[in-house]
């Protein structure tokens, strides 16, 4: 078999593999201004962290202050156009996972990231209320990570079957595993691989 | 009261199933209608749900480049320029000039021919069967010219994380002046064909209408929110790779119609062969690959980089983790967010109009399922 | 007026009709008869994988390196190879090309230090078989060798 003198290429494991070691720190400097103050004296506390890594300025905020913090933006700072929201997930840390908003203002022609860091279990405030974008974006988060958003108009999966058990985004959930009971009822087949 | 008959229509749901020639691809759209009038709309996507985002935390920097090709498969140089873009802002290396101009040409080569084919497709489901076969012809030219310069036509994986891996092939700049020379005209014979054709005009005019306002809230980007009177290019606003060197025209439009969306994309596709002129001169001797490390090892960090895909924002939102795989890449795909549109434009049309509406997104079902 | 001209004769539509009927002209036909026609791919063209063997001696080129291995996206190449004494160097015994999963990226022709692993301009690739598609360090010498109809 082939030897491995240099980091080694992927190998796909059977059942659930090794979750990767969690992230050294991201070398952020940070980042003052007019719209870190604004935010920082509208919302005191809520804001943890206002940094800017390789130009591209983000905020951390308390899980509950994402939506308000989104709000304020919008209507205040003309931040109108809500440009993604994703997560990522960091299995080893308490606060499993990372819900990321991106938001794009026309009229400042600037980008700025609002994070928050949430436990699993916890059901965040749906964006759909601010922005309507968030729509189909919070449906594939929930599908592919399962972090359910409260008061969404229709929170149902949108990549995956409707009936699908499991999230595949999550690190827990091998690349090579699927919903076998899905596939033998729907596919007729014994597995997908 | 008057009495009920049998001629009163109920709600009829009707399904437009993944397998349908005007879906662009395996869209599925549950139509509830009243008659024959639209009443509301539901799109179902996943079936060609490839799990790109799960693949690319289990392969290196350089081996995830020709996965992201196949995402949006009719505009794939876009794609790579994205990725490319985005690990090497991670990385905090810049492409020489050399590598900046050439992928310049080949973007907007990608552009005119995801144009050309969007407006075949969307000819050919309102009903017109011609202008497929002449922008096939012209998409053929192009497809050449990708073939001799990076070996393939469709997933061209042109572009390395640090440069060009190929060098310009010697008859690069001849061909694609030759290109620019015979296509201008082309352009010319299809608005011939179409823009003043009664039929086309009463097909497009005033259909799936979708102004300002309501692009910015959904999110819509590209030509649609151009079509609405918006003028925002990514290439302008925050440009890449030395697009602020050339002088083109944002074309827009008033309406934000159908037929709008038409004159916008023919203009752009005129506005590309203007930029790959002036880029052609650009071109200058030098080397097509900065200086990258053999194992590619970004610092922990993240990133979103985005560009202007023929089909609107393309995003990449790169997670490094340290290591020499990425720790999560996350595509923000245009068509995704602009078809969430497609209720609201649908609403109150006709079930033919669905076909143009579905037509004039410029969907590629490739990039929306991932 | 004009505009009444315009509607009750057509004028619009006629326009795109002659702009047809230009084409119809056999000098303006573009279509290319395959397969009695087979079209000439770029130099570049990244096709059909083949190892290369030095022309006058027959020998293969790889140095079982084991880079175009590691590059592949896909896991798909498989070397193997054994030391041999006298030289002590690698040799190469076996090779393993799985086509049917290989996306012809050009990764491992781009990782080869000796230019022994080449894409080639071979795109007519099928089989009848699965196992067929697995090719082995013969066929890789010696290329598919597709069947030529005639007509």
């Amino acid at each position: 078999m082939a030897d491995e003198p240099k980091p080694a290429p992927p190998k796909p494991a059977a059942g659930a593999p090794k979750a990767p070691p969690p992230p050294a720190e991201m070398a952020a400097t940070p980042w003052e201004g007019e719209l870190p103050s604004a935010l920082k004296e509208q919302f005191g506390d809520a804001i943890l962290e206002c940094s800017s890594y390789l130009g591209q300025n983000f905020v951390r905020v308390a899980p509950g202050a994402a939506i308000p913090v989104l709000e304020y933006l919008k209507l205040e700072q003309d931040f109108d156009y809500l440009v993604d929201v994703t997560a990522v997930d960091y299995p080893k840390r308490a606060e499993r996972f990372d819900l990321v908003y991106i938001l794009y203002s026309f009229a400042r022609n600037e980008r700025i990231r609002i994070k928050t860091r949430i436990p699993e279990g916890y059901r965040p405030e749906s964006a759909v209320s601010v922005h309507l974008t968030a729509n189909w974006l919070e449906r594939e988060v929930y599908d592919m990570f399962g972090i359910e958003f409260a008061n969404h108009p229709d929170l149902r999966r949108i990549l995956m079957p409707d009936d699908w058990q499991g999230h595949p985004l999550r690190k827990d959930y091998s690349i090579l595993q699927m919903d076998q009971r899905w596939v033998q009822e729907n596919l007729g087949i014994e597995s997908g691989q | 009261m008057a009495e009920k008959t049998f001629l009163d229509s109920t709600e009829l749901v009707l399904n437009m199933g993944p397998q349908h020639p005007s879906t662009h691809g395996v869209l599925r759209v549950i139509l509830k209608l009243d008659g024959e009038k639209i009443i509301g709309t539901d799109c179902v996507i996943g079936y060609l749900h490839r799990g790109v985002e799960k693949i690319a935390e289990n392969r290196t920097y350089a081996m995830f480049a020709p996965y992201v090709d196949r995402m949006d498969y009719v505009a794939a140089v876009s794609n790579g320029l994205g990725y490319c873009l985005a690990v090497e802002k991670l990385l905090n290396i810049e492409a020489p000039p050399r590598a900046q101009v050439t992928r310049v040409i080949l973007t907007e080569l990608n552009r005119i021919a995801s144009h050309l084919l969007w407006l075949g497709t969307h000819a050919l489901d309102i009903g017109a069967t011609t202008p497929l076969f002449y922008v096939m012809r012209e998409r053929e030219e192009i497809l050449n010219i990708f073939e001799k310069y990076c070996g393939a036509r469709l997933t061209t994986h042109a572009f390395r994380i640090g440069g060009l891996q190929y060098e310009l092939y010697e008859e690069f700049e001849a061909d694609v002046l030759r290109f620019c020379d015979w296509f201008l005209p082309r352009v010319d014979e299809y608005e011939e064909l179409l823009t003043e054709n009664r039929i086309w005009v009463d097909r497009l005019k005033g259909v799936g209408i979708l102004n300002a306002e309501d692009c910015k809230a959904y999110g819509v980007t590209g030509p649609v929110l151009r079509a609405a009177g918006v003028e925002w290019d990514l290439r302008r606003a925050q440009p890449y790779s030395g697009y602020q060197q050339y002088e083109f025209k944002i074309p827009t439009g008033q309406n934000g119609d159908t037929y709008d969306r038409y004159l916008v994309r023919m203009e752009e596709m005129r506005q590309s062969v203007r930029i790959i002129r002036q880029a052609v001169e650009r071109i200058e001797p030098g080397p097509i690959m900065a200086k990258v490390p053999k194992v590619l090892k970004p610092p922990p960090g993240e990133v979103y980089v985005s560009i202007e895909a023929p089909k609107g924002e393309l995003g990449y939102f790169v997670v490094s983790d340290g290591s020499t795989q990425p720790y999560r890449v996350r595509v923000r795909p245009p068509s995704f967010v602009n078809l969430q549109a497609l209720d609201k434009m649908a609403r109150g049309g006709l079930i033919a109009d669905i076909v143009a509406i579905i037509g004039t997104f410029d969907i590629v079902l490739g990039e929306i399922d991932r | 007026m004009k505009r009444f001209f315009r509607t009750v004769f057509l004028v619009d539509l006629l326009q795109g009709l002659w702009l047809t009927f230009r084409y119809q002209h056999p000098k303006n036909i573009y279509t290319e008869e395959y397969p009695a026609v087979r079209p000439k791919v770029a130099e570049r063209y990244r096709g059909a994988p083949r190892l290369n063997t030095n022309p006058e001696t027959g020998e293969t080129l790889c140095i079982a390196c084991n880079l175009c291995a590691l590059a592949c996206p896909e896991n798909l190449i498989v070397v193997g190879s054994e030391r041999n004494e006298q030289t002590k160097r690698k040799e190469l015994t076996t090779f393993t090309y799985d086509t049917s999963r290989c996306m012809f990226c050009g990764l491992c022709e781009d990782a080869c230090p000796v230019d022994a692993l080449e894409l080639t301009q071979d795109f007519e690739l099928a089989t009848y078989t699965r196992e067929g598609q697995i090719w082995d360090r013969q066929m890789l010498e010696e290329g598919p060798r597709p069947t030529k109809y005639k007509f």
